[in-house]
């Protein structure tokens, strides 16, 4: 970096040491060495993803440079761009942010501040993915026509710095909408009327999927002037003109893959520079609107047929969940990802309209993760509340689970009406299949949610966007269960079309309830005997700063 | 007549280091006990045993008579606590919290409303009904720790440092408070660093050091105590005593020459 003052390289090797010194020190415990095992695995998936990926990308580059397809390349570098810039914020559970906001209330320079953000906030699974796909187009590209290659260093570099630049300020903004009251409204308002308006995709794509293929083909061909001025197609383009020998078109391609970076930049820099400038990403020291209101205390909730303790707990869990922005973004996933697979006559399934249910119902399992397998997490020092409090600690984990039902349950309801509207209701014999399998997949989740919440606990924080992430310890036995849970029911599935009847799935998934769920209440019984020996660990986890 | 708060053989160890070793309280119901000792001498720690939030490595604890290790949910019943983190659930209003605290203790849900309220005018918190408790001061933290603490009437009272970023208005409704709730027979157990608040406030006093007791007992006596040895008839500070017993400040020579 030219400019770089000796202050400011000892503020960068400062921060990348206090990086690094968090990284040995967590080795101290056993929970950090077994972290890293974790971290470690998910470094080598995320290698054999990338460079797998990596030369899948560049054989296809390489065979379509080499037959003169090069425009088809848009194709891959759109695959590569929604990617990265959407699996970050689906997958805000399995991806962690550093908080280097931090930072500034030490002296460091605005460009200090923006640099240390924009290089350990690219620090994650879709930048690392990103990265190796497009150098794997650049090589493919390269390898087939070697005069291509100054042309393919300028598209993909250019491709590379727009992914980084735009992902950061995706990232920056969303985080700031979802940290305010009024901005999280809107933007739900805005899920809600995108939601409404996917009503219209399902007739749309039927209609589009009914014409004949160059009728199709019309539509398609509507849709390229688009795909064409947007950064993934301008560097399929700018490959493209290159080849017809149009040097100066290539150049004016690459000029506007820049002025699409300097846009992102310029995007990402305003809102740095307000959190440089003092306002507080979390929105918790501007000024407060205090409104003096007369002195009624709401009463509270009261479940009928539990104790007062578990409907407090169960009122404290939703309130914390209807004021996590980022929480609530995750419930609207299921449906976008149903709606994904479903694109098309092409799309994964979309014949197997049946299958959106059960599928998408196994997605909100997953987006809850974070919240059953962590519970603790976001209650922060509020866990000696419930430490001193007079109530057997089974009590407030059920309450827990009640809530995490509760919320799951929303969340189905929401697919089932989505589904139902957009394409058809389910088939009865695929609804009762689903809740048989929630019969058995709840319990299981619930039962090993509660105990790597107490074994492994993080503190996160449900309110700022990317800071949700458990342990890694946590998130791969999670991942195991989820695997495990899902494969049976998978496998349930398989054996009903295998005998043509749905209802033999329904039975096995039913049988496997029972004993999922006398294991969940065995474990629930034992929770508090559990939690006289982990007390310390888990206060002193979550009471950390 | 059952002591409020009542230790035998107190230790607590981490690996090799002992942060309380062999503490033996005694403090009576209706005492007022400042505990007192330097930074890391064990004084949160034995707070957190005393109230469950730790175990002991040995030793025994009572609290009105009820043993600890046994009867552990009883004796939540019967205290409150103000911890070192302050217990706080961020994302809830004060109002929320407190009625939270209040149904956990075993209050009914129009009681603790009622008291949630009252607690929330008398802390002076009451017009800031939608403000988040990560949005408060560190000041109005405490006291709504300190209202939680408070909404189920304990018998005993834990503070582990009450008056820490409180203004002094609000340190004074503390005060009131906590001497109201002795007058009507509590017994509040605390620790602070503010040394004339607990020369005001306290009958009783406990030094720790190095994780030992090293004193204990009614004020004035360890004042004329400890003096009488010195000065006979004289009575000294709580601070004197404070530095006689645990040794004194830092020297000249010890001090940071490069500070302007």
């Amino acid at each position: 970096m030219a400019g770089v003052t000796p202050e400011v390289r000892e503020q960068l090797r400062a921060v990348a040491n206090v990086r690094w010194r968090l990284l040995v020190n967590s080795l101290r415990s056993v929970r950090g060495r077994l972290n890293l095992v974790s971290r470690s695995i998910a470094a080598l998936l995320v290698t054999g993803a990338g460079l797998g990926g990596a030369f899948a990308l560049g054989a296809t580059a390489w065979e379509l440079t080499s037959t003169g397809k090069l425009p088809w390349l848009a194709v891959f570098f759109w695959i590569v761009f929604l990617f990265w810039q959407f699996f970050p914020v689906m997958a805000t559970a399995f991806t962690q942010n550093v908080d280097t906001s931090a930072l500034l209330r030490f002296p460091l320079t605005y460009r200090t501040y923006f640099f240390v953000r924009l290089v350990f906030g690219a620090l994650d699974i879709a930048t690392a993915l990103g990265l190796c796909w497009s150098l794997g187009l650049l090589v493919g590209v390269s390898v087939a026509t070697p005069r291509l290659i100054p042309w393919a260093l300028l598209a993909v570099l250019g491709f590379i710095v727009f992914n980084l630049l735009l992902s950061r300020t995706v990232f920056v903004w969303i985080e700031h909408w979802l940290s305010r009251r009024r901005s999280r409204e809107v933007v739900g308002l805005l899920f809600f009327v995108m939601m409404i308006g996917f009503q219209f995709v399902g007739p749309a794509l039927n209609r589009y999927s009914k014409q004949p293929a160059a009728q199709r083909f019309r539509y398609v061909a509507k849709l390229e002037p688009v795909q064409q001025i947007l950064p993934p197609g301008l560097a399929a383009t700018l490959l493209t003109t290159a080849d017809a020998g149009k040097a100066t078109g290539a150049l004016a391609i690459f000029a506007l893959i820049v002025a699409y970076s300097g846009a992102a930049l310029w995007l990402l820099h305003l809102r740095l520079q307000q959190q440089y400038r003092g306002e507080n990403p979390e929105g918790v020291s501007g000024p407060r609107n205090l409104v003096f209101t007369s002195n009624v205390v709401n009463r509270g909730w009261k479940l009928p047929f539990f104790p007062a303790p578990i409907s407090a707990v169960f009122e404290k869990e939703l309130r914390y969940f209807s004021r996590s922005g980022p929480m609530l973004f995750t419930m609207v996933m299921p449906l976008v990802v149903i709606l994904l697979l479903s694109s098309g006559k092409r799309g994964l399934l979309a014949h197997q309209s049946d299958l959106f249910f059960p599928i998408g119902a196994g997605y909100c399992l997953l987006v809850m993760t974070n919240l059953v397998y962590n519970s603790f997490g976001g209650d922060g020092g509020g866990i000696q509340a419930f430490l001193m409090a007079p109530v057997p600690f089974r009590q407030i984990v059920f309450a827990k689970n009640l809530a995490q039902l509760t919320v799951l349950t929303i969340e189905i309801l929401l697919l089932l009406l989505g589904i139902s509207l957009i394409y058809r209701p389910p088939h009865p014999a695929f609804l009762t299949l689903t809740f048989c399998w929630y019969l058995f997949a709840a319990p299981v989740n619930f039962g090993a949610g509660n105990l790597l919440s107490i074994y492994s606990p993080k503190r996160i924080d449900y309110a700022i966007f990317g800071r949700q992430r458990a342990s890694e310890t946590t998130i791969f036995a999670s991942l195991g269960i989820q695997l495990v849970v899902m494969g049976i029911g998978v496998l349930a599935v398989v054996l009903g079309y295998h005998y043509s009847d749905y209802w033999l799935s329904t039975l096995i998934l039913t049988v496997l309830a029972i004993p999922s769920i006398a294991g969940y209440v065995i474990l629930l019984r034992r929770i508090d005997q559990i939690i006289m020996t982990r007390r310390e660990v888990l206060a002193s986890e979550l009471c950390r700063a | 007549m059952d002591a409020a708060i009542l230790t035998a053989g107190l230790t607590r160890r981490f690996g090799d280091f002992t942060a309380v070793q062999d503490v033996n309280l005694y403090v009576e119901p209706g005492q007022f006990y400042g505990f007192l000792g330097p930074n890391g001498a064990g004084k949160s720690t034995t707070i957190k045993m005393l109230t469950g939030l730790m175990a002991p490595t040995s030793g025994r604890m009572q609290i009105l008579g009820l043993d600890l290790a046994t009867h552990l949910v009883e004796v939540k019943r019967q205290i409150g606590v103000v911890p070192e983190g302050m217990a706080l659930f961020g994302r809830l209003t004060g109002s929320e919290y407190l009625n939270f605290a209040g149904r956990m203790y075993g209050l009914d849900r129009n009681t603790a409303a009622q008291r949630a309220g009252e607690l929330l005018e008398f802390m002076e918190l009451s017009d800031h009904p939608k403000t988040l408790i990560t949005d408060y001061s560190h000041g109005m933290q405490k006291k709504l720790a300190m209202a939680a603490a408070v909404i189920h009437g304990p018998k005993v009272l834990f503070l582990d440092e009450p008056f820490e970023g409180v203004d002094a208005i609000a340190s004074g409704t503390l005060k009131a408070m906590l001497q109201r709730m002795i007058a009507r027979g509590a017994t509040i157990f605390l620790t602070s660093h503010v040394l004339e608040i607990v020369e005001r406030l306290c009958s009783h006093v406990g030094i720790i050091d190095n994780g030992r007791l090293v004193a204990q007992g009614p004020l004035d006596e360890l004042r004329t105590g400890i003096a009488d040895e010195s000065s006979p008839g004289e009575r000294m500070s709580l601070e004197e005593f404070f530095l006689k017993t645990v040794g004194g400040p830092r020297t000249a020579g010890q001090e940071l020459s490069w500070l302007g």
